[in-house]
């Protein structure tokens, strides 16, 4: 699998300006822009790490360059909803994707471990789609935990927390110039564990049509807080309220923003 | 001679983001109707229930409120012409989030007042003020104050 995407990336580099993927450094793996000459057998694909906001910085830098891309589902995912946020350009950019194996499936709970390539009209897919895996333990049965238990299992888990940015730093969704994560007005500075329902809930609501399950926030969480179980179950209720589905379409907007006539919600306040 | 039995009654504060242009108007025309409305309510005026983000209602609890309520004009009646339909968006969203946290989403409420409902804005508030006492103060709720949660300590204290 991993010869088959290296001589992909080797052949692609002779038409493209050069190829942002990940490679092998003595400190586990760091995206790397591949240029024609360069040694691809050092491009790996694990531990995983999202490749799509590094593409978005070189595009801006250089307007003019065709990028390539070695992107996994999760990666698809968010450069779709990074393409309607206007952050990257996809006529500009060549995705070579990559679809999981089951065991990689399992490992991230991921419902949908495969690029959706009728997104990307320039692209090509290594590697046999397979099923998505069973959403998070506790997801599933959420709905028959009492409102105390939740709480104490998130006081337990949010106490955990030490402030590192990190969900927010490697979340490919999350590009805003001025984050409200560090607006003194809504998270107070100085505070080691952060307010609770001011820092994770911000986050959360801010996730709520973003997130698109690639599951990076919690493996890069040193502390083991499982954020995804509240970002899955948010989701959820969006898809279900709403309708609309992160990641899923180039042109369906962030429904947040539009008004009821262009993506209603299920209310008894809509008459 | 019997000992004295002093009754520790609860009442909740209640945070209400008011619209400018209805809902102030409306709990405007209510006290000049001399309509009852409870004096648990800290009115906050906004130029528009879509101007009330979800940071502005959580740091609202954050702050000790045990509910909080919006009061917008009707869909339709928005003096911003659109600008409401994100609330009604954004607010289901909100209570989910705080239910799947474990704090009782029905401390959050959003009803439309328009500014000639003066009564309606003495129903509304009554009945959330009633709603939220039975419901109990937010602090008992999760266990701990919210305005030091976790026994945080500030960073100097730490440090030092």
């Amino acid at each position: 699998m991993i010869e088959q995407i290296q001589s992909r990336v080797e052949e692609n580099l002779q038409d493209l300006d050069g190829i942002v993927a990940l490679r092998l450094t003595n400190q586990g793996a760091a995206p790397y822009l591949y240029q024609s000459g360069d040694d691809v057998a050092q491009l790996v694909m694990e531990p995983r790490y999202p490749v799509s906001e590094t593409v978005s910085k070189l595009q801006k830098r250089y307007r003019d360059a065709n990028f390539g891309i070695v992107a996994r589902g999760c990666d698809t995912r968010a450069l779709v909803e990074m393409s309607k946020r206007h952050q990257i350009d996809p006529n500009r950019l060549y995705l070579i994707c990559v679809a999981c194996s089951s065991e990689q499936a399992d490992a991230c709970h991921c419902s949908e471990p495969y690029p959706i390539l009728d997104q990307w009209p320039r692209s090509e897919l290594i590697g046999e789609p397979v099923a998505g895996a069973a959403p998070h333990p506790l997801v599933a049965e959420y709905e028959n935990i009492t409102r105390e238990d939740r709480w104490s299992f998130w006081k337990l888990q949010f106490t955990k927390c030490i402030k590192c940015y990190g969900c927010r730093d490697i979340c490919p969704v999350c590009f805003c110039d001025a984050c409200a994560l560090e607006d003194p007005l809504w998270v107070e500075p100085g505070l080691l564990v952060p307010d609770f329902p001011m820092y994770h809930l911000i986050k959360a609501m801010h996730m709520t049509t973003r997130c698109i399950a690639c599951r990076q926030c919690e493996t890069a969480c040193p502390a083991g807080i499982p954020l995804t179980v509240l970002y899955d179950l948010i989701r959820a209720d969006v898809a279900d309220l709403i309708g609309y589905l992160p990641g899923a379409d180039v042109d369906s907007k962030p429904p947040l923003s539009l008004t009821l006539a262009d993506a209603p919600i299920k209310s008894d306040l809509v008459y | 001679m019997e000992p004295v039995q002093i009754e520790h009654h609860f009442e909740p504060k209640i945070v209400a983001f008011l619209c400018n242009w209805c809902s102030y108007a409306g709990a405007d025309n209510a006290g000049i109707s001399r309509l009852k409305s409870p004096a648990n309510v800290l009115p906050i005026r906004v130029m528009c229930s879509g101007r009330v983000s979800a940071e502005m209602i959580l740091r609202a609890f954050r702050s000790g409120a045990d509910g909080v309520m919006v009061l917008g004009c009707h869909i339709g009646d928005c003096h911003y012409i659109n600008a409401n339909h994100r609330t009604v968006k954004r607010l289901p969203l909100l209570q989910k989030l705080l239910g799947y946290t474990g704090i009782n989403p029905d401390r959050l409420i959003l009803d439309w007042v328009s500014s000639a409902e003066a009564p309606k804005f003495a129903k509304v508030t009554s009945n959330f003020v009633t709603k939220v006492r039975a419901i109990g103060p937010i602090a008992e709720e999760l266990g701990m104050g919210l305005r030091a949660p976790f026994n945080a300590r500030p960073i100097e204290e730490v440090t030092a």
